[in-house]
């Protein structure tokens, strides 16, 4: 969990050496985006373009990565909740710049927060074709009319890392099953409308 | 097959058999081997969800090969004998018994759902939540639905996927569901 730690701030002040205030933003979103793992690697793919040592780099990159999940996570929107996060001898310039890049992508980072936290599998598509059956080896003629549906489902991205499993579950509706399911989905409807209004 | 068979005691082979009549008599959806397979592990037999489910789709070829050549009590317990494998004789006990007392009623039931090659739906089971706080965020407040859907394969037998669907999602989710429902209606 992001606990911003007091060598943190020391260590940002490495950025004064970046090339240009969009490397800052690009790594900023980097360090956010990614997992604890990985920021070993980030930390040497930046280190050129900071010219600085690999151990400085790694302590930069690890906290930025804290500052950014810090903020997404106690959920500071406004810019003076940021900028109080800074200690009083920091480089002005550089704490606004921090806080600008970090408001620009806050309610992304949330999205993302959001989206990757642990869950049960989920549904990423829905396909679905009507057919009518008209005969078979033992029916000459009918004509049922039946759905086929597939639903695509996606395992915990946390648990896949980089390579996400997806299963597509295939599923033969009637008109009497496909009936029972709307009226599970109708109730969930009506629950949704009552918390709402809440 | 038979080995695993010998593990299970008699009265839930009995259920087992049961269970597998009755679906191919379309009296129920599916087969619930999970839940049998249970029982069964917590009485203190040690068998596997996938021995059973082998079990099960033996057993359910058997009895409706036997259906669709309309074979008599006695020539299926010789068709067993003949297998090769010997079933143990409280096997062979129990399916002689709902041979006897339901087998007629197998060959009789034609349904145009009996050709499934994709699962069947069986059941839909729903929760709707709101998560409050995780490791990455203190305040969420986001809400989400939950579903199980109880689904029966081609051998009858039942099982769970659960998934989670985001509320934009879930109403796409109920939107298509309708679309389908107006287009059975229609054709």
């Amino acid at each position: 969990m992001a606990a911003l730690r007091d060598g943190d701030f020391a260590a940002l002040q490495i950025l004064l050496k970046a090339p240009s205030k969009d490397a800052v933003r690009q790594l900023c979103q980097e360090c956010f985006s990614s997992p604890p793992a990985a920021l070993g690697p980030l930390a040497q793919r930046a280190c050129p373009g900071l010219a600085v040592s690999n151990e400085e780099a790694e302590q930069l990159v690890s906290a930025l990565h804290n500052l950014t999940r810090h903020v997404v996570y106690r959920g500071l929107t406004r810019a003076e909740d940021i900028l109080c996060l800074f200690p009083e001898n920091f480089h002005q310039n550089l704490k606004n710049l921090l806080t600008k890049i970090i408001l620009e992508n806050i309610s992304v980072w949330r999205n993302e927060a959001q989206a990757s936290q642990i869950s049960l599998p989920r549904l990423v598509d829905l396909d679905w074709r009507v057919d009518i059956k008209t005969s078979s080896d033992s029916i000459a003629r009918m004509a049922v009319p039946t759905c086929l549906l597939q639903l695509k489902i996606q395992e915990d991205a946390a648990l896949c890392g980089n390579n996400p499993v997806v299963s597509a579950l295939t599923v033969e509706l009637s008109k009497e099953t496909l009936d029972t399911m709307l009226e599970g989905l109708g109730r969930i409807r009506d629950q949704l409308s009552a918390v709402a209004n809440k | 097959a038979a080995d695993k068979i010998r593990l299970i005691p008699q009265d839930f082979f009995a259920e087992l058999c049961e269970q597998i009549i009755q679906h191919l008599n379309n009296k129920i959806p599916g087969i619930n081997t999970a839940e049998l397979c249970q029982r069964i592990q917590t009485s203190g037999v040690d068998i596997s969800i996938g021995d059973l489910a082998k079990i099960a789709n033996t057993l359910s070829f058997l009895f409706s090969t036997a259906a669709r050549n309309n074979l008599s009590t006695e020539e299926l317990i010789t068709t067993l004998g003949s297998g090769g494998s010997t079933l143990p004789k409280h096997a062979v006990q129990v399916i002689r018994h709902v041979w006897n007392e339901q087998g007629k009623a197998v060959a009789v039931s034609e349904d145009a759902g009996s050709m499934a090659t994709v699962g069947q739906f069986v059941d839909m089971k729903w929760k709707l939540g709101v998560a409050m706080s995780s490791d990455t965020c203190r305040s969420l407040k986001y809400p989400y639905v939950t579903v199980t859907l109880a689904v029966a394969d081609s051998s009858g037998q039942i099982t769970d996927k659960s998934f989670e669907m985001t509320i934009p999602q879930f109403k796409n989710f109920l939107r298509q569901f309708k679309e389908m429902a107006s287009v059975l209606e229609t054709v």
